[in-house]
């Protein structure tokens, strides 16, 4: 059936979509797990990724190393600046977490139009150098292997740092109990440092492959984001493994169903996953409490 | 019998909370609810009054059966209760706050306030009331709503000494009124000098039901409390 | 964007307050924090627009598209109102997205990206529409004060505050909560056909999240549980951002859009950090 010969390109093209999505998800999901909101402007940092290593590398003609190098320092920095300026007052000034959501939507639209009056509105692609390699049933290219093994090299390191490590632990307690976290020690503002930190490494990763996977244009981390949020949700809000399962699923669920639905429909697809997981299972693959009593 | 519960059970992810409660407020009496932390008396509260549904056992409202309705049903069947942490309508003055009670003139909620010994002005808000007034209009609220059993959580928790005074004046009012009331409790005197009925709560079930003074001299309930 | 060239307009803004009033019943008045507000403007839009489109005489679509949106909202509300605050927030959000998604695929019924031009209008005169969306929004002002203080909105206040203690005072809250909602997307729907009629167009950019965040914007700035605080967050924020595209009168067309949204969204980021009650704010969201 010639529609099943697709089956294993389509899965691989899903787990390529899905790697990216997880990225952005877990992005989002670690913040929430953490500083406790809804980190809507992950996808300018994710933007901001793929336009920085743009200019590095069209613009500035750097080596692709030192570029990639460079843009996670930009999107630390940028991160941190964040975090100084708009997330810490808004911690300090006590603010609820829905003011918290809003002011991430705002920081997001902010700096997409940021890009937009530095870059401008016109497509931007970045020069790389790719190779396709061509396994019979499915072909892949040389960025999209890197896609998936980079965001497998993240999670990993992501395990580890959060299940092995002293300030894994210290931010998991924080997350559970940030009043008993403190008593014992932890200071809350450490933690989300180098929690913002981590979720912005992740972000300018997955930012530099978006770029590579797909073009650049001003508003590309709204689109992202949202489905980075849709797999936080299908996968169980709150949750990073849950962020990563999600994530895939929507990416496999999005290029399988294209076995069904015209390839404009994807969006349908993750959207319609996404009502369903909210009106049937809320609390996502993973499972949180969230019903009122 | 204005109110009994039989066999209430309830669990919270394998912990049993309440363990086949069974016990019974008269009418016009006041019954004290007491025990240890933990013992379930809040769990209780929340049963009887719809907020939480029990795995099991039945309770009934003047012989009427309310077990598992839903929380405003059981108010609009006649339970009505305060919180141990005070819950009034905060951005709402504290005309509003009693309006939602029930719908009356301005005359009927003075007189409902007088009566809990209220001091302020129907227009101030909630939020700018002291705690102590809170707890005040939060029991003339539960007053004003027409009822046949009232039920107060810790009224005397974090109350000054006088405000605990006006309390016992107020208890004792309304039960010469012929009201019945169902009480959670720590005060140990304010539950001995005003109580009819004592039954004592532990680890989810009856341990003793009496006067006062018998449960004063009980063993197991010095037990209870002090650990064996 | 369908939202940027007009926000001067007398017509345009008398509109943007019936939209934020309906938001501010919901979110401010009954702590339901309603993120797909926009869904369902925009859904009233196209309703009216394709009923008038089909021959619907425009007295009985905006009445129809207004209603037709409130029984979306009923049973939206119905499904989605006993979730917890977080989860409630979530759904409606997605509503938007699922919004989008409809819109620009369903293409038979909506014409999809290229949307839907030559919707007839109400009134070709200008002035005396803006007379007629006037009138409409004044009975809609005197709506809004007359339920936020009868009992039913005291209701609905008193759930915002303490949506348990309203239940044990004998109040089916499930129901007030869907009322709210439905009330309020019944006015989004009629503000969405207002809309349509008078830029004569509709296309999926109308759920677009920055047309969202502009009237979230005004939303906050006026203040949440105040009437007069959503009118003049309506008309403060509007004469703000026409004054902004004074400012940037001389620079490259492409580039003052850009900082004319910076600009506005810098100015948020401020009063959300330093002044999230806005100007008339009675209550935290």
């Amino acid at each position: 059936m010639p529609l099943l010969d697709i089956l294993p390109q389509l899965i691989v093209n899903g787990l390529i979509a899905g790697s990216i999505y997880a990225l952005a998800a877990s992005g989002f999901s670690l913040i929430y797990y953490v500083v406790k909101f809804q980190y809507f402007s992950h996808g300018a940092i994710m933007a901001i990724a793929a336009y920085s290593f743009f200019a590095f590398v069209n613009l500035m003609h750097l080596n692709y190393i030192l570029a990639a190098i460079l843009t996670i320092i930009i999107s630390i920095v940028v991160t941190l600046l964040k975090n100084l300026f708009v997330y810490g007052q808004l911690r300090k000034r006590k603010a609820t977490p829905t003011i918290s959501l809003i002011t991430s939507v705002v920081v997001l639209i902010f700096i997409s139009s940021l890009l937009l009056a530095i870059f401008g509105s016109s497509t931007k692609i970045i020069s790389f150098y790719n190779k396709t390699f061509d396994f019979g049933t499915f072909t892949i290219t040389l960025i999209q292997v890197s896609v998936i093994a980079s965001a497998i090299l993240l999670f990993l390191f992501l395990w580890f740092i959060v299940k092995k490590t002293k300030f894994g632990k210290a931010m998991r307690a924080l997350a559970d109990n940030k009043d008993v976290a403190q008593i014992v020690g932890i200071n809350p503002e450490k933690i989300y440092i180098y929690t913002f930190i981590i979720s912005a490494i992740f972000g300018a990763i997955g930012g530099v492959l978006l770029g590579l996977e797909q073009n650049l244009y001003p508003r590309m981390g709204i689109p992202i984001i949202i489905k980075g949020f849709i797999g936080s949700v299908v996968g169980g809000l709150g949750s990073v493994p849950g962020a990563i399962a999600g994530g895939l699923f929507i990416g496999l669920a999005e290029n399988i169903g294209v076995l069904y639905l015209p390839t404009g429909y994807k969006d349908v697809i993750s959207f319609s996953v996404l009502l369903l997981f909210l009106l049937f299972r809320p609390q996502g693959i993973l499972g949180v409490k969230i019903r009122d009593t | 019998m204005m109110l009994l519960l039989k066999n209430i059970s309830k669990s919270f992810g394998g912990v049993k909370a309440v363990d086949k409660c069974t016990f019974e407020v008269e009418e016009n009496t006041i019954t004290s609810l007491i025990g240890p932390n933990g013992a379930g008396k809040t769990t209780v509260f929340n049963i009887i009054s719809g907020l939480t549904k029990p795995d099991s056992g039945a309770i009934r409202l003047e012989n009427k059966n309310i077990t598992g309705m839903p929380a405003y049903k059981i108010a609009q069947s006649g339970i009505s209760r305060t919180f141990q942490l005070t819950k009034v309508f905060r951005n709402l003055s504290v005309r509003d706050n009693m309006l939602i009670a029930k719908k009356t003139n301005d005359d009927e909620i003075k007189k409902i306030l007088k009566s809990v010994y209220f001091e302020k002005s129907l227009d101030t808000i909630a939020s700018e009331l002291s705690y102590g007034q809170q707890r005040l209009l939060e029991i003339a609220r539960a007053l004003l709503m027409p009822h046949s059993l009232l039920m107060l959580d810790e009224p005397t928790a974090g109350v000054s000494p006088i405000v605990r005074q006006e309390l016992r004046k107020i208890l004792k009012n309304l039960r010469k009124d012929g009201k019945t009331i169902l009480l959670i409790e720590h005060d140990m005197e304010f539950v001995m000098d005003i109580s009819d009925t004592v039954i004592v709560l532990n680890e989810g079930r009856v341990l003793k039901e009496g006067r006062p003074k018998d449960i004063v001299k009980d063993k197991r309930v010095l037990e209870a409390y002090l650990g064996k | 964007m369908i939202h940027e060239f007009i926000i001067s307009d007398l017509t345009v803004i008398s509109i943007y307050v019936i939209v934020v009033l309906s938001f501010n019943l919901t979110v401010g008045f009954t702590g339901l924090v309603n993120l797909g507000h926009m869904a369902f403007f925009g859904f009233g839009a196209y309703a009216s627009a394709l009923l008038t489109l089909s021959g619907v005489p425009w007295y009985i679509a905006l009445p129809l598209a207004g209603i037709l949106t409130g029984i979306l909202g009923a049973i939206i509300a119905a499904i989605t109102v006993r979730l917890k605050g977080d989860y409630f927030q979530i759904v409606t959000l997605g509503l938007v997205f699922i919004a989008i998604t409809i819109s620009r695929n369903w293409i038979s019924l909506t014409r999809g990206a290229l949307g839907l031009p030559g919707v007839p209008e109400i009134i070709r005169n200008n002035f005396h529409y803006m007379l007629f969306v006037m009138a409409i929004l004044t009975a809609c002002v005197i709506f809004f004060y007359w339920l936020t203080n009868s009992e039913t909105g005291k209701i609905f206040q008193a759930i915002r505050d303490d949506e348990t203690a309203t239940a044990i005072l004998g109040k089916n809250t499930y129901l007030y909560k869907v009322l709210s909602i439905t009330i309020s997307t019944f006015f989004a729907g009629i503000a969405g056909s207002l809309f349509v009629h008078y830029i004569q167009f509709v296309d999926p950019t109308i759920f677009d999240l920055e047309f969202f965040v502009l009237i979230l914007a005004m939303l906050i700035a006026g203040g949440l549980a105040s009437i007069k605080g959503s009118i003049i967050g309506v008309f403060s924020l509007s004469i703000l951002l026409t004054s902004i595209r004074f400012i940037f009168a001389d620079i490259s067309p492409e580039l003052i859009g850009a900082m004319r949204q910076m600009l506005f969204m810098l100015i948020l980021i401020l009063i959300l950090i330093y002044r999230p009650r806005g100007m008339f704010g009675k209550v935290d969201v």
